[in-house]
Formats: C-alpha cells, sequence, structure tokens
C-alpha cells in the first residue's frame, strides 16, 4: 500500500514536472526570439529559433546529426566501460591495500580537477590522431572519479554491517557481493554519475579537436563555417543527450536505491 | 553440559598511544539452555567481551570454547543482536532474515520456511515485503531477533538490544524473550546496563567491575517465568546488584573526569 501511495505521488508529481519543462522552454524560446527582434547581434552571430530549426533540420535530413550521435555515443559508451570496469578494480585494490589506496587517493584528487581538454596534446603525441585516442581522453577523464568514489564509498560503511554480516557466516567474496556492494551502493552511484558527465565532456572536447566524425565534428565545422544554427543545433543536441542519459539511467538508479534505504523522506 | 567456556579472557586496547587494559582475566562458564545477564558500568568491556565471544574481535590472551572446542573467528553458530539491530536496509525484511541462511548456501524453499516461522513467532509476517525504514525501533529489533534465531545458533548474543526503546514496547519484548527462550530452548548471553532488564531475564546475572574488568560477582535469579519487570519479589535481586554496582559507577564516572 505504502509502494502505491508512493507510485501515486510519483505520477502527479511527473505531470507537474512535465507542464514546468514546457513552460520554461517556452519562456526561453520566447526571450531569445525577443533578443533576436531587437536586432543587438546580427543574424550570423545570433540567428533566430526558427533558423536554428532549419538547421537542425538539415542535419537531420543528411544523416549527418544522426551518425554523429552514433559515432560519439559509441566512443562513449566504449570509453565509460573502460573506465568503469578499470577504475572500480583500482578501486577495489586501493581498498585492500591500505598504503596503496592511501597515496592513490591523493594523487587521484589531483587528476581529478584535471581539465579534461588538457589531455588532448598528449594523447595525440601518445596515441595518435585516432579513435583510441579520443578513448584515451575519455577514460584519463573519468576514471579517477570512479576510483575515488569506489575507495570512499566503501571506506565509509558503517562498520556494524560488516560485523553483522560476518557474524552470520559472510566472508570472502560473500561478504563483498551481499553486503559491500550493496552497503556503498548509493554513495557509489553519485560518483558514477559524476565520471559519467566527466566522460560526456571530455568526448566532446576531444572530438573538436581530434576527430572528423562526431558531434563534437558537427560542432566544429559549424564554427568553420560560421553556421551558427548547426553549432546551436549541436549544443541542443548535445544538452538533451546528457540529460536523457542522467534523468533516464542514472538518476532513475539513484532514486530506487535512496528509495529502498528510506532516504527519500528527507524533509 | 557447559556450552560456553570462557578463560582469562584479557583485552587491552589502544587510546591515544596508551595501552588501556579493558579485561582482566575474565572467567565464565555457561551452561547448556542457561540465560545469563551480564551488567556492569557503561565502558567496562562488556560489550567488548561479548565480540570476543562472536569472534568479531580477538582477546589479547585466553580463549573462547565452544562446546569445549576453542574458537578464533566470527561463525554462524554464535549469532548476535546488536543495540541498533544492524539491518541491511537494501533488503526487504524477510531476506534481511533469510541473510544467513542464504550465505550459507540453503536453499530457498527451505529459507522460505525458515523465515516464516521465525517471522509468525514475532508476529511480524505481513511486513516480509516491507524495508527496514518502514519499521518502528521496537519492529527492528523483533527481526533483528528473528534474523539471529533463523540461524538456528549454538549460542544467542544480545548487546543491549532494547537500549533503544520506550519502555512499553520493552516489557513487551522481555517478556516476548523470556517465551522464545523457553521455547527454542537457547542458550543466551545478554548483555545490558539496565538492572530491572537483567532481573527480569536472567537465570544468572554477572556483574562486571569497572575497568580493569573483572567478574564481580555472580547472581543467581531462581524465580519463576515469565517474569514481569514491575514484579515485587524480584525486588531483592535489584537491590543486591544495585549495591555491587555503586561502587563500580563511582569508580568509572571518577575515571571519566580525572
Amino acid at each position: 500500500m505504502i509502494q502505491n501511495i508512493i507510485s501515486k505521488k510519483n505520477s502527479f508529481a511527473n505531470l507537474d514536472d512535465a507542464a514546468n519543462v514546457v513552460l520554461s522552454l517556452a519562456v526561453f524560446i520566447g526571450v531569445w526570439q525577443l533578443v533576436f527582434m531587437l536586432g543587438i547581434w546580427p543574424k550570423i552571430a545570433l540567428p533566430s529559433p526558427l533558423i536554428v530549426a532549419e538547421s537542425f533540420a538539415k542535419i537531420i535530413l543528411n544523416h549527418t546529426l544522426l551518425q554523429g550521435v552514433g559515432v560519439t555515443l559509441g566512443r562513449l559508451l566504449v570509453g565509460f566501460a573502460i573506465s568503469f570496469t578499470l577504475g572500480m578494480l583500482i578501486g577495489f585494490t586501493m581498498i585492500r591495500f591500505k598504503g596503496f589506496g592511501k597515496t592513490l587517493n591523493s594523487f587521484s584528487a589531483g587528476l581529478l580537477s584535471f581539465p579534461s581538454i588538457a589531455w588532448v596534446p598528449f594523447s595525440i603525441l601518445l596515441i595518435g590522431f585516432n579513435d583510441l585516442g579520443i578513448l584515451f581522453v575519455v577514460i584519463m577523464s573519468s576514471i579517477f572519479s570512479i576510483m575515488i568514489s569506489t575507495y570512499g564509498s566503501i571506506r565509509n560503511i558503517p562498520p556494524i554491517y560488516l560485523d553483522a554480516a560476518r557474524n552470520m557466516g559472510a566472508k570472502g567474496l560473500s561478504l563483498f557481493s551481499h553486503v559491500t556492494i550493496p552497503a556503498a551502493a548509493p554513495s557509489l552511484i553519485v560518483g558514477i554519475r559524476q565520471a559519467w558527465s566527466f566522460a560526456w565532456h571530455a568526448i566532446i572536447g576531444a572530438e573538436i579537436l581530434m576527430s572528423i566524425v562526431g558531434l563534437g565534428h558537427i560542432l566544429s565545422v559549424g564554427r568553420e563555417f560560421l553556421d551558427m544554427g548547426q553549432v546551436i543545433a549541436s549544443m541542443i543536441t548535445i544538452f538533451t543527450i546528457g540529460l536523457l542519459a542522467d534523468r533516464l539511467l542514472l538518476f532513475k538508479l539513484e532514486e530506487k536505491v535512496r528509495r529502498k534505504w528510506g532516504l527519500d523522506y528527507h524533509r | 553440559m557447559t556450552k560456553l567456556q570462557a578463560k582469562n579472557i584479557v583485552k587491552t586496547f589502544d587510546h591515544n598511544g596508551n595501552s588501556v587494559l579493558v579485561l582482566d582475566s575474565i572467567n565464565l562458564n555457561v551452561e547448556e539452555g542457561d540465560f545469563v545477564c551480564i551488567v556492569g558500568p557503561s565502558g567496562c568491556g562488556k560489550s567488548t567481551f561479548l565480540n570476543i565471544i562472536a569472534g568479531l574481535e580477538q582477546p589479547d590472551s585466553g580463549e573462547i570454547l565452544l562446546n569445549g572446542k576453542p574458537i578464533s573467528t566470527a561463525g554462524p553458530d554464535r549469532t548476535m543482536v546488536f543495540q541498533e539491530g544492524a539491518l541491511f536496509p537494501w533488503l526487504k525484511v524477510i531476506d534481511n532474515v533469510e541473510f544467513g541462511l542464504k550465505i550459507a548456501g540453503i536453499p530457498k524453499d527451505e529459507r522460505r520456511l525458515i523465515s516464516q516461522r521465525y517471522l509468525d513467532m514475532m508476529q511480524l509476517t505481513k511486513f516480509a515485503d516491507s524495508y527496514v525504514y518502514q519499521l518502528s525501533t521496537g519492529m527492528k529489533q523483533r527481526i533483528a531477533i528473528a534474523r539471529a534465531l533463523a540461524m538456528d545458533p549454538e549460542i544467542l548474543l544480545m548487546d543491549e538490544p532494547f537500549a533503544a526503546l520506550d519502555s512499553q514496547t520493552r516489557d513487551l519484548l522481555l517478556v516476548e524473550l523470556q517465551l522464545i527462550w523457553e521455547r527454542t530452548k537457547k542458550t543466551i548471553i545478554f548483555v545490558t546496563h539496565n538492572i530491572s532488564e537483567s532481573v527480569v531475564l536472567g537465570n544468572r546475572v554477572a556483574v562486571f567491575k569497572n575497568r580493569p574488568s573483572q567478574i564481580k560477582k555472580e547472581i543467581t535469579i531462581d524465580y519463576r517465568r515469565p517474569r514481569l519487570s514491575e514484579d515485587e519479589n524480584l525486588q531483592k535481586y535489584y537491590h543486591q546488584i544495585v549495591q555491587e554496582l555503586k561502587s563500580e559507577v563511582k569508580a568509572q564516572i571518577k575515571d571519566e573526569f580525572q
């Protein structure tokens, strides 16, 4: 019954949210149109919403957009999968070997704030002007966030959970999979969301500078041909994909865990 | 038959670089089916002693014998009910109760039978699919007891399990626990700082001294069950323990203000 009430409440909230989104979008486009009509900037620097819509239609119809999105998402998923797996494994190793963990934790903190674009020259010279080079940038930009959050989330598990589990006979792998991972999950997911957004920043940056296909490349072509319509259209695409991935996947996951734990009742 | 034997248990803690002697040679024998309560001033090491029996902490010297055999690691033959319940918030109530059985590799059908039995015993069957946050503190402690009993342990260890409860709920659970003990014939060691709780529950009450701790006195309470905490006839045991503890609590307070 409680579950029922919660889901009912959520569907009302969703309706409310949808109305808010439509309203905000309408206001945004309205202000944009107004600024356009005031003529502060030349048309080439700030096109109207309609012109951008036309550019959108153009890159959709000639398939550049779909192809670009496909390439970018493909690279992103491969890069993120590698950085997720590797980052988790290194994080677990950091827990297992305390001295190593402590050292690597401070080291990673430095690299966490390192701008992803700054990896580009290094990657071009080390690996080359190719897909692997782009993957390298994506991995280096997101792996430290995964490592640090794996390490931190496990270290912050209340000891009583581990004591209780050991008391009931859990140890080694069973302790790890039945207690360590689920107990660390709420804060681990926050770190994964952060890593995902870092990877997303990195892929677009890397594609602008070192790719001849992909969303970042479409953006950079728009700049070269002074086609602001295309620039804004690709920016909107990037924004939308980023938002959808977070809301539909990662945020959903986080909400699910928080609900289970009863963390949804913060006032 | 002797179920559990603690022999010369010594434990020191490191406190800001100083070594503090907490348990100074504790000896305790617990018979099969016995209900032993441990009381003592706060910080005297009674929970530490219980953790050592559970195998969650290692003593500096001395040993614990279970059925005559020394134990060294934590194990499901000595399940513990913790003060805060320590239920897992990511699992439903029923999965919490079945946790240890699952770890032991018991098949699902069998697990369901066992967990149903103990949920019934605790009158919490209809909360089987709830999550922990949906329960009151009293319900959480009952689930924790069900979880510990489901393992069918040799000995049940309870570390101030009722300390966080309101007094009405505690009184109910004090009776309930006695009935469960009579029904399951489990050997129980129950740590508490609440004297009346120990008098209601224990066949025997072991009074711990202030740090460095030893067992100051063991008091046998031979009285019919189920006992109620308001029973006048328990008063004399209560006062006897208060007398024993008075000087220890004074010593403990003096220690803390030094």
